[in-house]
């Protein structure tokens, strides 16, 4: 094994696991992974110094090391080393992601870089020194990092392209570190169509549905007992100047939890969490215009088990955190407390104006926990036909809505609680007077807006949390007690949830200028809506329901014309992967894969020789015939002398002879050589 | 003598001596190496040589010198029509002084026997050679007499001037390893002839640099050279081609194959290499299968000849190429 090519291979390696790193909070897992790379080529040199042969050194290497990983993370599972082997990787994909970096989750990373690098090493340091080994060790464990984090460790494509540029180095350079002929720019300019193909091909493959190895085991999901925070609105209310929690990070308001379902009486919370990261995907894919945001949060006088977020969140720096996948409402089983400090990347959907004018609202059973209404009385479902009357989008339909619940009615923090359909009718029509009449917390904007919402088909559902304030003279935002609101949020196909302000009109969502601009047309055409009679009609599907699915269709995205340049690069990039792989096998054929190579390399040059010429005549035919002869005489008693022959140079008079054929091959013919498919045939 | 196959060693040896004896011929012979080669190869694969060309260029004179390199005993016999069999094999004589009936060897009982214008002898004395060549035995009076050891019969026939010829019948071609034509020199050594002093043609100056019983020990170790199986199944291809193409109404025979492989494993030789490649087999299938083959009355009126269509019957099977499994 040279020091070069090891040391490529060793690098090649680490730089690959650095995604697969991204697996596991904090900075410990990549040196281990490092670490382990070394450990692995170590012991290959070690055994060719004991003359050791290589199934000895895998076998005994690989047994060692998975002993070790039974050693490692047999306190924290139960049974024998086959149990805790097998159960080590799905034990690892039911964790929170990132998953918390102890010994038993770091263990099959670790176990995993350490069995790669070691065939690897042997590949690199057999007699035929594969130069194929170590790019297919790096892709595996690149691939691995990207299913362990989703694609997340490296969304920008960077150690991707380190890991074909070091690639493309160690073919290039360290395979010709014997030759002193210059660096041929075919291999380099097939490592530019490939990096070129995977940059296209990483921005256009559609990710939404991307392979998730962690729906193939089914993580433990925790039935918790919870309670619903909305009475509490009015006892934050009550503690207006009491520090709540503080955070670091932009201005968003913090969510504490999502409700959901609704029963007519009240809003219900989900009872099932599983560990952060580890959960199944949203019931309702994420929209297409988000954003990430990282806060730190510290706690104060909130209590309880909810966990203050932001956005959709991600992942948090505390690893016993439950979450529901579907709200993305955060539970942490021993409860918050004063003190408790921790951090939050959540995804945060920001779409404009313009996507949200001409958006729709899908169909189907995904959205009928967002649309029940169980036993809506016809008052309600008559209010909210009249609300949205001449509106045409769905936008327009949540602008009206909202502008009809704030009309005439106003915050009071004294108002009675309750989100039944007999506070919400007489929050919205009781008699002036009445307790509870026109007057409401944000639990009864907020449900009001969403039981007419939904009474048009609108997917609506309410979040408890708190509203953005401002950044203090220290960085932080100090919450306060007067700060916790609810408001609605209405699910608009391809976009995500969209905050609505019923109570203010203007503080969240879409742009005021755009509810104006939506207000203003619908303020000539319609006419407010009246209180509807007791024995109004029956409730009916709504109108948005109603509608085909033609007209639910999703605004067509372009981006599927990327494809048309995508699709033969990615040809390309197979094509060029199959050649190389062909290279390296004719690589290991020594004399007799240099003469086929040369063939290869005449049949791209447009010379393919009679079937009837021998090696010699082949030779003879070649602009530089010298190398040429010799290179034939060498593949010829390989081919046919009794005796194997020791180490020669075909392999440098074979790139001598593809030298000599390209000097008399115009450039552009030679353009594509490196993918062209024609030598794959022979 | 070693049963095991010929090494690279040997293999330097015999190539060193090859290059003397050729060289050794060609103070006599100028300017015809490929000539004097194919010649020595036939010599060393124990098979004989038929050298089919118009008068005075040179087939005796190659015979002669190969005679003379060899430093063995050579034999000139001059075919004519009334040349009778026992011209050639030798017969019983009386001898009067001893009252015994002796054997007087024939002039074919030498190393080399150059057999001028085989073709005007008759068929019955023409078929006297053939026990001798392929048996290296002659039968008189129930008795068998073995001929010198390496034994080279080297025949010349003019295929100009057919008068009074009788045409080889197929068997007795087929016991011929080789045929070649010498043609006439290229101007640079027809000058070298001409120069008055020149050594060119002259027997006499050609130097004997090895003797018969090594050339005898090298045929037997040649045969021992490496032919990979590729090359054997090509030979065979190329045979199967033969009798299968529709000009031809004889093909190669098992025997002419045979000789085929013990040319190339010479051949291969006396190129300094230990084994054989396909190369080999392609230089000589025209020397060694050509005389063989008898074209369909057709193809005769159409033109073609034997070498035409061997040549164009190699171009048409595939050579085993040296590339990875």
């Amino acid at each position: 094994m040279t020091g070069l090519r090891a040391g490529w291979a060793a690098v090649l390696l680490a730089v690959a696991a650095f995604p697969l790193a991204g697996g596991w909070s904090g900075s410990v897992a990549w040196p281990l992974f490092a670490g382990a790379v070394v450990v692995a080529f170590g012991v290959v040199v070690l055994a060719r110094r004991f003359r050791l042969t290589t199934g000895m050194t895998l076998v005994g290497s690989g047994a060692v090391g998975l002993l070790g990983g039974y050693f490692v993370a047999r306190g924290a599972i139960a049974g024998g080393p086959l149990e805790v082997l097998r159960d080590s990787v799905p034990r690892l994909l039911t964790s929170a992601r990132p998953a918390p970096p102890t010994p038993d989750l770091l263990m099959p990373g670790v176990l995993m870089v350490f069995l790669v690098a070691l065939v690897v090493a042997v590949s690199v340091a057999g007699e035929r020194r594969s130069l194929i080994g170590p790019p297919v060790g790096a892709v595996v464990l690149y691939t691995a990092g990207a299913l362990v984090t989703a694609g997340r460790a490296d969304a920008r494509g960077l150690v991707a392209v380190a890991v074909v540029v070091l690639a493309a180095f160690g073919w290039v350079v360290v395979d010709r570190a014997e030759s002193t002929r210059r660096v041929s720019l075919g291999p380099p300019g097939a490592v530019l169509a490939v990096l070129a193909a995977v940059a296209l091909l990483a921005g256009v493959l559609p990710s939404r549905d991307a392979f998730e190895p962690r729906e193939l085991v089914r993580p433990p999901v925790t039935d918790l007992a919870v309670s619903n925070p909305l009475p509490r609105l009015a006892s934050w209310a009550a503690m207006a100047d009491t520090e709540l929690l503080r955070m670091r990070g932009p201005e968003l308001p913090v969510r504490l939890v999502v409700l959901a379902d609704y029963t007519g009486a009240a809003w219900q919370a989900s009872s099932l969490y599983g560990p952060i990261g580890a959960v199944a995907p949203p019931d309702l894919p994420a929209g297409r215009r988000a954003r990430e945001a990282d806060v730190e949060l510290v706690v104060g006088a909130l209590d309880g088990n909810w966990l203050p977020t932001v956005g959709r969140p991600v992942s948090t720096s505390l690893g016993d955190v439950l979450v529901d996948p579907d709200s993305g409402s955060l539970m942490l089983p021993r409860g918050v407390g004063p003190g408790l400090s921790y951090d939050v990347r959540g995804v945060v959907d920001r779409p404009n104006d313009d996507d949200l004018a001409g958006a729709k609202v899908p169909t189907g059973d995904a959205i009928r926990r967002y649309l029940d209404l169980p036993g809506l009385p016809a008052t309600l479902a008559d209010y909210a036909r009249q609300a949205v009357a001449n509106t045409r989008t769905p936008y327009e339909q949540a602008v009206a809505l909202e502008q009809v619940v704030r009309l005439d009615r106003h915050p009071d923090a004294e108002a009675p609680v309750g989100s039944s359909y007999a506070r919400i009718e007489q929050f919205l029509f009781g008699p002036a007077g009445d307790a509870g009449a026109g007057k409401g917390t944000a639990e009864q904007f907020a449900t009001a807006f969403a039981v007419l919402a939904r009474a048009v088909g609108l997917p609506t559902r309410v979040v408890v949390g708190f509203q953005p304030v401002p950044e203090g003279p220290d960085g932080y935002r100090v919450i306060r007690g007067v700060d916790a609101t609810a408001w609605p949020e209405v699910y608009f196909a391809d976009w995500g949830w969209v905050p609505f302000d019923p109570v203010s009109g203007t503080d969240s969502g879409p742009s005021a200028a755009s509810k104006r601009e939506v207000l203003n047309r619908l303020a000539s055409t319609t006419a407010q809506p009246t209180v509807p009679a007791k024995d109004g009609p029956p409730l009916v599907v709504p109108s948005q329901q109603a509608q085909p699915d033609a007209a639910q269709a999703k605004p067509r995205s372009r981006h599927w014309l990327l494809l048309f340049p995508a699709l033969p690069l990615s040809a390309l990039l197979v094509l060029a992967c199959l050649r190389a792989v062909r290279r390296a096998r004719l690589r290991r054929a020594g004399a007799l894969g240099a003469w086929a190579w040369v063939l290869d390399v005449l049949l791209l040059a447009g010379r393919q020789p009679a079937r009837h010429l021998t090696a010699p005549d082949i030779a003879a035919l070649v602009p530089d015939p010298e190398p040429a002869l010799r290179l034939a005489a060498l593949a010829d008693r390989a081919a046919f002398a009794p005796d194997t022959t020791g180490p020669d140079d075909s392999w440098r008079l074979a790139r001598q002879v593809r030298a000599g054929i390209k000097r008399v091959v115009p450039w552009y013919r030679r353009l594509f050589w490196a993918v062209d498919p024609r030598p794959l045939r022979r | 003598m070693t049963g095991a196959a010929i090494g690279e060693h040997e293999i330097a040896a015999f190539q060193a001596l090859h290059k003397r004896v050729g060289d050794a011929v060609e103070t006599a012979l100028r300017g015809k190496r490929e000539v004097v080669d194919l010649v020595l190869v036939a010599m060393f694969a124990g098979g004989h040589v038929l050298l089919e060309d118009v008068p005075g260029t040179g087939k005796t004179t190659l015979a002669r010198a190969v005679a003379g390199a060899l430093g063995g005993l050579s034999r000139r016999v001059q075919f004519t029509p009334d040349l009778l069999p026992s011209d050639v094999t030798g017969t019983s004589v009386y001898d009067p002084k001893s009252g015994q009936v002796g054997f007087r060897p024939g002039p074919v009982f030498a190393n080399v026997v150059l057999a001028d214008e085989i073709n005007r002898a008759a068929a019955k004395t023409q078929s006297a050679l053939l026990e001798v060549m392929e048996e290296r035995t002659v039968t008189v009076d129930g008795v068998a007499h073995a001929v010198p050891d390496p034994f080279l019969v080297v025949a010349t026939q003019n295929p100009i001037d057919l008068d009074g010829t009788y045409r080889l019948p197929e068997a007795q071609l087929d016991r011929f390893m080789l045929r070649t034509s010498i043609g006439y020199p290229e101007l640079v050594h027809e000058l070298d002839v001409l120069r008055p002093g020149s050594g060119a043609g002259r027997i006499g100056t050609v130097p004997t640099v090895t003797n018969p019983h090594q050339v005898a020990e090298c045929a037997r170790r040649l045969a021992t050279l490496h032919v990979a199986d590729p090359i054997l199944r090509y030979i065979t291809e190329l045979g199967t081609a033969t009798r299968a193409d529709d000009r031809l109404r004889l093909g190669a025979s098992t025997r002419g194959l045979r000789a085929l492989v013990r040319c190339v494993q010479v051949y291969a030789a006396s190129h300094g290499r230990h084994f054989a490649v396909p190369s080999d087999v392609q230089r000589l299938c025209g020397p060694v299968l050509a005389h063989r083959l008898v074209l369909t009355r057709e193809a005769q009126l159409a033109g073609a000849t034997t070498t035409e269509v061997l040549a164009e019957i190699t171009a048409r099977v595939e050579v085993p190429r040296p590339t990875p499994q």
